[in-house]
């Protein structure tokens, strides 16, 4: 079926609401880790507006520390940090943390290299900024949630 | 009978006399030392071959005989230092050398005072020793000579051969005469023998001092591969130091040097032949006595010769220079006349090379240009898109009515802006070479309907856009997100450039194994001399009529190219003022069309299906 790259894979899923959001007792942690923070304001203000609890990050470091911290549901990933990059961090999260929580890349690249790579490393699904709005990603986060990961858990 | 025999040994000595002269006057005038040690072992062989000529046989007076010993293991023992002098031997060869030299010389003054005294076998085999030292010392040069020759430029290779060949004559008549015996004492065998050695005489004298017209024959065929390599040169070269590195070798071949170079305008090497170095090189242009224009300029480290010729940059002037090795021939007007024509073609390829250089490197720039603006883009627009989304929302708190219209519209235009942004960053990526097809059997009508429906919000009133297509499914091979953006991009086109409105069709066909999409409307047409402008990259049709509609000018040459991703192309029919119809020409599935690199496209497919 036809595919569109910067559609998240998740819109075709049950979408946020109903029997999901009963099971829960507590908000849906949203990790963040952006380090431009007119994108990491604006997008906390729709997923907060949507009943997500999110954190915000700026750098790999302070993003890895808080993971490890406190696992959030699902992280956010921007790829251009300012002290190493999220491929890198995915890779460091995959040995330190095996069962780490489901990670989505947000980024401003979209050349088929970076995304075949992060796709790779394991990244549910792989979005270019400009393409998407705010709310199209917060409802597709429940999506993400289901999809199935390779890898130990 | 023996009157002919005398006549053929007294002109067989008067060759080697005359060689042995000739030799002598052709090393005055360029006083190599190289070229010395040869012009000695030729000389020395003169000094046998009349030595020879002078005494009796019979009763052969002591010092001559030993005078002739000693000349003829000189003649034999300066060929191998000849040698020496462009392929070292090592210390140990070099010490076995001068051994096998006083050894052999010991050897022949033994064997002239037991002449009269000792039996013919011992002479035969002290005769076998001088000979086996003289051809050790010519033999092992001759067969380095001949290896080397292959490696060579024409004239080196043809005067190594004739001097390899030359001696190896001389050896063979050597060991003939001696091991012959009186078989060979007849006056016939001596005739023929004098005369073969009469024969090696030319072709030892032009190995040391090829005539004009020699150099001109041997360069013949170097000269058509000359041609065939200079089209090659000028046409291929990716950039200037790769073009003056291929000159500087044919320089070297066609003059048959030792190693040529080409200096910049700016003063700096920028190719040398192997065997030349930079400090080299800025010697001879230090020492250069000729101005530029001054072609010959001489001397250099050893004598040797050196042609300079100018190269008239644009920059400012460059030189060209070769020089000459131990088997140059003396270079002559003909040399630098040839290396002057040749020098012209350099010159040309130079600043073509410089100009095609300075063209790539603005494309270069040009695109990553496009690249960086619209990686730049696209951070400020996924915030300013992101909160327009969020206020049309109501997430930012409720707006009036001239709220919501006003974020529409600002919506709209984000719409507009971020599709822009993404064709710059897909024509940066097509310069760069960098867009793969994602190609994919798909059903066309799928794409032609998603295309329209995406499409619809810029269709106003004016317009009435509809979508015809056929009643089974057609299969096409193709990246369909690209299909799908295509013809977009040609409804769009063809809403914009029909500003008072009318009819847009959307049809999708099959013809000829091929699968069509075309759209057709009914606006302002294009004319028959805006059509070679339509295509190509920033190529925007300005007329009164369009020039006040927004556009890059990028959209159809993105789209004929990734079109042409795909094995398929892009065609237009117009009429101006009766409207235009593009055809977007795809591949059908099951027609044997080409696939456009089906191998990466099927990795990426198979990676996706992971």
């Amino acid at each position: 079926m036809y595919k569109d790259r910067w559609v998240p894979t998740a819109i075709r899923v049950p979408l946020w609401g109903g029997t999901q959001s009963g099971r829960r007792t507590r908000p849906i942690h949203v990790l963040m880790v952006e380090d431009d923070s007119a994108i990491a304001d604006m997008f906390q203000m729709q997923l907060e507006h949507d009943g997500y609890r999110v954190t915000v990050a700026g750098t790999a470091q302070v993003g890895l520390a808080a993971i490890a911290a406190a696992p959030p549901d699902i992280v956010l990933l921007d790829l251009l940090l300012p002290d190493r990059s999220g491929f890198e961090l995915m890779t460091m999260l995959k040995h330190q943390l095996p069962s780490h929580p489901p990670i989505v890349i947000l980024s401003n690249y979209g050349e088929p290299e970076m995304i075949s790579q992060g796709l790779s490393l394991g990244a549910v699904d792989y979005l270019v900024k400009s393409r998407v709005t705010p709310s199209l990603v917060s409802r597709s986060i429940p999506g993400w949630l289901e999809q199935p990961r390779e890898g130990p858990n | 009978m023996t009157q002919v025999a005398i006549i053929a040994q007294d002109l067989a000595a008067a060759g080697f006399a005359a060689l042995g002269v000739l030799v002598s006057l052709q090393w005055y005038r360029k006083r190599n030392r190289a070229e010395g040690k040869l012009a000695l072992a030729l000389v020395f062989l003169a000094v046998v071959a009349v030595g020879g000529r002078l005494q009796d046989p019979a009763h052969p007076p002591l010092l001559l005989s030993a005078v002739e010993i000693v000349a003829f293991m000189l003649s034999g023992f300066f060929v191998l230092l000849f040698r020496n002098e462009f392929i070292p031997l090592s210390q140990t060869a070099l010490r076995a050398a001068y051994g096998l030299l006083a050894l052999s010389i010991v050897a022949g003054l033994v064997d002239i005072t037991l002449a009269t005294h000792a039996g013919g076998a011992v002479t035969t085999l002290l005769a076998l020793v001088l000979i086996g030292a003289w051809a050790i010392f010519t033999g092992e040069p001759i067969v380095r000579f001949w290896l080397a020759s292959n490696s060579l430029p024409g004239v080196q290779k043809a005067r190594m051969r004739a001097l390899s060949f030359g001696f190896a004559v001389l050896i063979a008549i050597l060991f003939v005469d001696v091991l012959g015996g009186s078989a060979l004492q007849s006056p016939l065998a001596i005739t023929i023998t004098q005369l073969l050695a009469l024969a090696v005489v030319p072709v030892i004298y032009v190995s040391f001092a090829p005539p004009s017209i020699l150099r001109r024959i041997w360069r013949m065929g170097e000269e058509n591969a000359l041609r065939g390599a200079m089209q090659d040169l000028l046409i291929f070269s990716p950039d200037r130091s790769t073009m003056a590195e291929k000159a500087s070798v044919w320089a070297m071949r066609l003059v048959g040097a030792r190693g040529a170079f080409i200096v910049d305008s700016d003063g700096s090497l920028m190719a040398a032949t192997p065997g030349l170095d930079a400090a080299m090189v800025e010697g001879i242009m230090a020492t250069r006595t000729g101005s530029l224009e001054g072609l010959l300029g001489v001397a250099g480290e050893e004598g040797s010769q050196i042609i300079t010729v100018p190269l008239h940059l644009s920059e400012g002037p460059g030189t060209m220079g070769v020089i000459a090795g131990p088997f140059t021939p003396l270079f002559g007007t003909e040399e630098v006349i040839q290396l002057g024509s040749y020098a012209n073609a350099v010159t040309a390829g130079l600043e073509r090379a410089r100009v095609t250089e300075r063209i790539a490197a603005l494309e270069k720039s040009k695109s990553q240009f496009l690249n960086l603006a619209s990686h730049e883009l696209r951070g400020p627009m996924t915030v300013i898109r992101g909160y327009v989304s969020m206020m049309e929302d109501g997430i930012l708190g409720p707006l009036n009515e001239r709220g919501r219209k006003a974020a529409e519209v600002m919506d709209a235009k984000v719409s507009e802006m971020s599709a822009l942004i993404e064709q710059m960053i897909e024509s940066a990526r097509l310069e760069e070479g960098g867009l793969i097809a994602d190609l994919k059997v798909t059903d066309l009508r799928d794409i032609a309907r998603n295309a329209v429906e995406s499409a619809r919000p810029l269709v106003d009133k004016n317009h009435e856009l509809t979508l015809k297509v056929p009643r089974r499914p057609l299969e096409v091979r193709v990246d369909v997100e690209r299909s799908q953006t295509i013809i977009t991009n040609l409804i769009s086109n063809a809403l914009k450039y029909s500003p008072a409105g009318g009819a847009v069709q959307c049809e999708v066909s099959a013809a000829k194994g091929e699968a069509l999409v075309t759209v057709k409307d009914e606006g302002i047409g294009i004319a028959p001399q805006h059509m070679s402008a339509l295509f190509t990259r920033f190529g925007r049709v300005m007329t009164p009529e369009t020039q006040h509609l927004p556009g890059t000018g990028l959209g159809l040459y993105l789209s004929r190219q990734l079109a042409r991703l795909q094995g398929g192309d892009i065609t237009v029919e117009s009429k101006p003022g009766r409207g235009s119809t593009f055809a977007l020409h795809l591949p059908e599935v099951g027609a044997a069309a080409p696939e456009p690199e089906p191998r990466l496209a099927d990795a990426e497919t198979a990676f996706r299906q992971d």
